[in-house]
């Protein structure tokens, strides 16, 4: 609030981190243009909605490094602030998305208990020793926190971990974003995203400065930018409940199952590298059912609402980073850990627009371009 | 090993630096996985086609990085489970990545991951046809072997155990009887490995390289595992080269008693 209130800012791209962007900065009183190549209601095109939307540092730390533990904590103390300056900004109140700290569970058949224990000696490499982040529960206790995970003989309960609603949070922040007199433009797609202007294709528009949160769109723009290729299912069942986000351990798959509202559970998801925007293949469908169906087979008669197919942005390190020039911030890379990592990279946008402090991490994140 | 002798690590004529082959899947980031590579000293990487839709040049930038490790690439045939499906995969790996080279995987059993024998050969006697150099990934099972060599392939390329079980050397028996018996044919223990120890016992019985990729790109420290990986290969290598002693049932001092210094008796 301390820097110019003048500033006019232009936000490019509306996923995840594009609206939590313009959302934080209007809400200091600054002037944002928010620009989206594909829908804003329907159909959007961002990962955000592809993903399950899981705030999960434990389980990410597993597969990829301390850094992404250590910004996803970072994270956790973040998500519910939002939230809740999210309801109370809002002049007609909504609903909050459901933010819902009940922990993950890390499951595995008895044949495939190696996997289980790996993954615990994988935190314990990451982490320490430190006993507060994980648990073992045991056969009567992993009835009792899931009554439909019976089947296991035991589970890793990871406390910490969150996971939000994340199709209702993307549309509150739309709504928000209205509320505070952003201007969103949708199916207006911008290849030339620079300092100080974007380019529509008919119209050069100026600003103090722009904000690159294209994702994967950026791909021309960021030489190292890849798209890692993620499939999804969302199934409908009454015959299961689930509390919170199971990961399921198999020599082939790494598997989650997070409960979704209206009895809907998104199943997911795979990893492949590559950039192939092409519907769910039936190799995949086979994986993600069967591993919903060795979970519990009470799935069986879920039905399949839908696939969907996205691709994650990911940097050669698996990184996310923000470059900055004079007048640009290029945002991206934040691969598998959107939801895990977003509150982090949109604080330290904030703090280089209003020239605060440096938020958290922005040596790591934080790369100058001359 | 600059002070030993050792024969070129020699596949289809062509010389290769390293008796160490690496897979380029399942690591925490394209960064870590060539830093991996780097670490190795790898002369040759497997990789995987599988999964992907060529003909949009889907996965460039992930090829361009493994491209950039300047290893001879090794395209796999992974997942396949018929000769027809291993075929039309190898066809379209010789034109993306253009070689002749490629590890053949004809998956039997969809659990363990076992190499379907039956396929394997008439996969392998098609492919060298066209004129491929294949290493099939097979089993221990000489006779296998032996049908393998018959239909041309000059590399084989047994398990160790089940890709990615880390159990290491399950049938020693087994994969004894193939190098005495095929004593010319370059051997490379494929799959299976979990630890260091493992591949350097395997080197010390003869075989020629090792190939390897869960346990390095799984490790927790996927770059230092990599190094432990290749001194333990280059250790058994100078350990099979400088001949190992045979096991003994009684004690021989290697200082004769009658020879002890004068000092030690008291």
């Amino acid at each position: 609030m301390n820097g110019a209130p003048s500033q006019h800012i232009a936000v490019v791209g509306a996923g995840l981190l594009g609206r939590l962007t313009a959302w934080r900065l209007a809400r200091l009183g600054l002037a944002v243009d928010l620009f989206e190549a594909g829908s804003l209601r329907d159909t959007p095109k961002a990962a955000a909605f592809t993903a399950a939307a899981m705030i999960s540092p434990l389980s990410e730390v597993v597969d990829s490094e301390r850094l992404i533990y250590d910004m996803g904590l970072a994270s956790l103390d973040l998500w519910p602030l939002f939230l809740q300056q999210l309801s109370e900004g809002l002049s007609q109140p909504l609903q909050p998305a459901s933010y819902r700290e009940d922990g993950s569970l890390v499951v595995a058949h008895q044949q495939d208990s190696a996997l289980l224990q790996q993954f615990a000696e994988r935190l314990q490499f990451h982490l320490g020793n430190a006993t507060e982040h994980s648990q073992w529960l045991q056969q009567n206790q992993l009835r009792e926190l899931e009554p439909d995970l019976a089947g296991f003989h035991r589970g890793l309960l990871l406390p910490r971990e969150a996971h939000i609603d994340n199709h209702a949070l993307l549309t509150q922040l739309l709504t928000a974003l209205q509320q505070l007199n952003v201007n969103c433009f949708e199916r207006t797609p911008i290849n030339n995203v620079n300092a100080h202007y974007i380019d529509t294709g008919t119209q050069k528009r100026e600003y103090d400065w722009v904000i690159d949160c294209r994702g994967f769109g950026a791909k021309s723009d960021i030489k190292d930018l890849r798209g890692v290729r993620g499939e999804v299912l969302w199934v409908e069942t009454g015959e299961i409940e689930l509390q919170r986000p199971v990961r399921f351990m198999h020599p082939k798959y790494k598997l989650y199952v997070v409960p979704k509202p209206n009895r809907q559970f998104i199943i997911g998801a795979t990893e492949i590298e590559s950039e192939d925007l092409s519907p769910i293949s039936l190799r995949s469908t086979l994986e993600l059912s069967s591993a919903l169906y060795a979970l519990n087979p009470a799935f069986a008669e879920a039905r399949v609402l839908r696939s969907d197919v996205n691709l994650r942005p990911s940097l050669i390190d698996n990184r996310p980073r923000i470059v900055t020039k004079p007048g640009l911030l290029r945002a991206n890379g934040l691969h598998r850990h959107g939801y895990l990592l977003a509150p982090v990279v949109v604080e330290n946008l904030v703090a280089l627009i209003t020239q605060q402090h440096p938020f958290s991490f922005a040596d790591t994140l934080i790369e100058a371009q001359a | 090993m600059n002070e030993c002798k050792d024969s070129p690590f020699s596949l289809y004529g062509e010389t290769l630096a390293s008796r160490f082959v690496l897979g380029t899947a399942l690591y925490p980031s394209p960064q870590s996985m060539k830093d991996s590579i780097a670490a190795s000293g790898t002369a040759m990487v497997t990789l995987s086609l599988r999964r992907q839709n060529p003909q949009q040049q889907d996965g460039d930038t992930f090829w361009q990085y493994i491209r950039e490790s300047g290893c001879r690439l090794l395209p796999n045939t992974a997942g396949c489970k018929t000769p027809k499906e291993a075929i039309n995969l190898a066809e379209m790996s010789r034109e993306l990545f253009e070689t002749e080279w490629l590890k053949l995987e004809v998956i039997g059993d969809d659990y363990n991951l076992q190499p379907c024998p039956f396929g394997l050969v008439e996969a392998a006697a098609e492919l060298v046809k066209r004129g491929f150099k294949v290493l099939p990934y097979t089993t221990d099972d000489l006779v296998l072997a032996q049908k393998l060599l018959d239909v041309g392939c000059e590399v084989l390329m047994p398990w160790g155990a089940p890709i990615g079980t880390g159990q290491g050397l399950l049938n020693r028996y087994n994969l004894r009887t193939l190098r005495e018996r095929l004593p010319d044919v370059p051997l490379i223990v494929d799959a299976g490995l979990g630890a260091p120890s493992q591949a350097a016992e395997a080197m010390e019985m003869g075989f020629d390289g090792i190939l390897l990729n869960t346990a390095v790109a799984k490790a927790s420290d996927p770059v230092l595992m990599a190094r432990a990986f290749a001194g333990a290969i280059d250790s058994g290598r100078m350990a099979f080269l400088a001949g190992l002693i045979q096991k003994s049932q009684t004690a021989s001092p290697s200082t004769p008693t009658l020879g002890q210094p004068f000092w030690h008796q008291s």
